[in-house]
């Protein structure tokens, strides 16, 4: 495991506790957030968040104090989802990543997927379908959005966070952003928007 | 001219397409030279223009609809509880 290869700090327990209260837990509804839209479960988001914080402050020695929790508390998450959850759950199907990339190396990529999606009739999405469009995307392809859209991660963030090359951090948000799209079209085109 | 080159040009002097401007800018990654070079590129690109609009929205509906609120107070308490257990 990552966490234990990391080269190891030494603080006192009052510097551990410090650390903990004014670095991690700050970080705490983010990390709520996270879990939820993984797990898409309040009680195994509330789990999946008290499973990486025990396990943040046990390996706490492989944080370097004042570096980027977030990131730290993020990758912990996202891997004790992969190991413990996803497992439990139905194995999703598995995104086909060299489709992906070609796709995006293609001379298609200027094309619109969506020219008839428009801003007015977003404007009029009360919010659930915002959330349930983001829901029913493939969970590599959820976890991108929100790292990007709702936590503002960087590319080289949240290559660290997926253990995955930037390249593919990139190419895997311009599919996800189109995916998005496409569901929100098809929920416009419910409420009787862009019937042209 | 500065305002004449492309900041979004690499290294390797490969031209950028609209779509990988538009990317960077909605990803976060584009640098404020970048971001200057794309509103302007936006007056005379429609279809920029268009697309930028909708994925910025959709990005500015994201956040205001999925951030999900608070955390429970219980978990907070609960954590709080087994880390002071467990460092005891």
């Amino acid at each position: 495991m990552e966490l234990e290869d990391a080269p190891r700090q030494h603080y006192s327990e009052k510097e551990k506790q410090d650390i903990f209260d004014h670095e991690f837990m700050p970080h705490i509804h983010s990390m709520y957030n996270f879990g939820y839209r993984l797990t898409l479960d309040r009680d195994d988001a509330k789990d999946l968040v008290q499973d990486t914080y025990l396990k943040a402050f046990r390996f706490i020695e492989s944080f370097q104090k004042g570096t980027n929790a977030k990131a730290w508390l993020f990758r912990i998450l996202k891997n004790s989802f992969i190991n413990d959850y996803r497992k439990k759950s139905k194995e999703p199907s598995k995104v086909d990543y060299q489709e992906v990339e070609t796709y995006y190396n293609s001379d298609e990529v200027d094309r619109q997927i969506t020219p008839d999606l428009r801003v007015e009739s977003l404007k009029d999405m009360i919010g659930d379908e915002i959330s349930n469009a983001l829901n029913s995307l493939d969970v590599d392809f959820r976890t991108v959005i929100i790292l990007c859209d709702l936590e503002g991660f960087k590319y080289e963030e949240m290559a660290k966070i997926l253990d995955i090359p930037i390249g593919t951090v990139r190419s895997r948000l311009h599919r996800a952003r189109n995916l998005l799209k496409e569901k929100l079209k098809s929920y416009a085109q419910s409420m009787g928007y862009n019937k042209a | 001219m500065a305002t004449s080159s492309n900041p979004f040009i690499q290294a390797d002097g490969k031209k950028p397409t609209c779509m990988e401007m538009l990317q960077s800018i909605l990803d976060g990654e584009a640098t404020p030279e970048q971001k200057i070079y794309f509103k302007q590129h936006m007056d005379h690109c429609m279809p920029c223009y268009k697309e930028y609009n909708v994925d910025m929205t959709i990005k500015e509906l994201l956040k205001a609809k999925c951030c999900g609120g608070n955390c429970p107070e219980d978990l907070v308490a609960q954590i709080k509880a087994q880390i002071k257990s467990s460092a005891a």
